[in-house]
């Protein structure tokens, strides 16, 4: 019975982690956003700019969102070059070139890079880790509560 | 076999993880690299449980029991997430050139697919291991093998 309490305990407490990860990833948002992309929007016509170049990457904070381009700055014509500057001025929001294992210093990290020296940071795993988790906590207890409903109906 | 079996699972969830957040292990470079070889991963995966492919397949409609075909379902919205998220993954690759692939569409909606994509695989891996959790515990050794049935 004790070994009972302490894994509902425990499931109950990975359950929570899972449902504080899964608004702190903006999960739902994130999965259904394929569902509601349009082609049409803002940044079509940006293909075939050079590696990076222009491009609005969709780059994730360290909040773990993507972000969105400054606005005002696709309406100006300014040149790739003058874009990449603002970017990097600008903690690096805009477009640049492919990844080079650059460190940058501040919070804001972009895609593939690191505080100063970090090569791993597990810390957004570890939210991932949590909704997995979740996921799987409550495909065990609907699987074992199918199963007790099917061994009722068969006695 | 089953053992095998075990630490392939064990390393496709652990890499699955890692590879979420490209940031969180060594780089960009260690994520496409890694994100191509799980998916050869998932593919011996699929090879080593070809005979229960095989037997659902044959009797979805006849035989199978109601778990079997929920099972196969998710496995195969399992294998359209991977598929997925591997296309788009070598679409916006940045360290490995795939350009001559010549995949069409714009960057940005090969992005949202592969955010997308990864994230509801990463649900349904989650589910998918809920759903066997019974034999991951009879690898562990934790729960013992009834009747000489597996789960």
């Amino acid at each position: 019975m004790v070994k009972k309490i302490s894994f509902f305990i425990l499931s109950v407490a990975i359950l929570v982690m899972g449902i504080i990860a899964f608004s702190k990833l903006s999960y739902w948002d994130r999965s259904v956003r394929i569902f509601s992309f349009s082609s049409a929007a803002p940044f079509e016509g940006r293909m075939g700019r050079g590696p990076g170049g222009g491009e609005f990457e969709g780059r994730e904070r360290s909040g773990g969102r993507e972000s969105r381009p400054i606005p005002g700055m696709r309406e100006r014509n300014i040149p790739d070059s003058l874009r990449q500057q603002f970017g990097t001025r600008d903690g690096g929001r805009m477009g640049r070139g492919p990844f080079e294992g650059g460190i940058r210093n501040g919070e804001g990290r972009g895609r593939g890079e690191f505080p100063e020296g970090k090569k791993i940071n597990l810390r957004n795993v570890v939210w991932f880790l949590a909704v997995f988790t979740s996921f799987t906590v409550i495909a065990i207890y609907l699987d074992k509560a199918y199963c007790l409903i099917r061994k009722r109906k068969v006695k | 076999m089953n053992l095998f079996k075990f630490f392939l699972s064990l390393i496709i969830t652990i890499a699955m993880l890692l590879l979420m957040d490209p940031r969180s292990f060594y780089g960009l470079a260690f994520h496409e690299w890694a994100g191509l070889i799980m998916g050869l991963f998932f593919i011996l995966h699929k090879i080593l449980n070809w005979g229960w492919i095989k037997k659902v397949t044959i009797g979805f409609f006849r035989k199978s029991t109601g778990r079997a075909r929920f099972n196969y379902i998710l496995d195969i919205l399992l294998l359209a997430g991977i598929t997925l998220m591997i296309l788009s993954g070598i679409a916006i690759a940045r360290t490995i050139d795939f350009s001559w692939l010549n995949l069409g569409g714009s960057r940005m909606f090969w992005r949202v697919m592969h955010t997308s994509s990864s994230f509801i695989t990463l649900a349904l891996f989650g589910v998918h291991l809920g759903l066997h959790w019974n034999w991951v515990l009879q690898r562990l050794k934790i729960k013992k093998v009834k009747n000489g049935k597996e789960n």
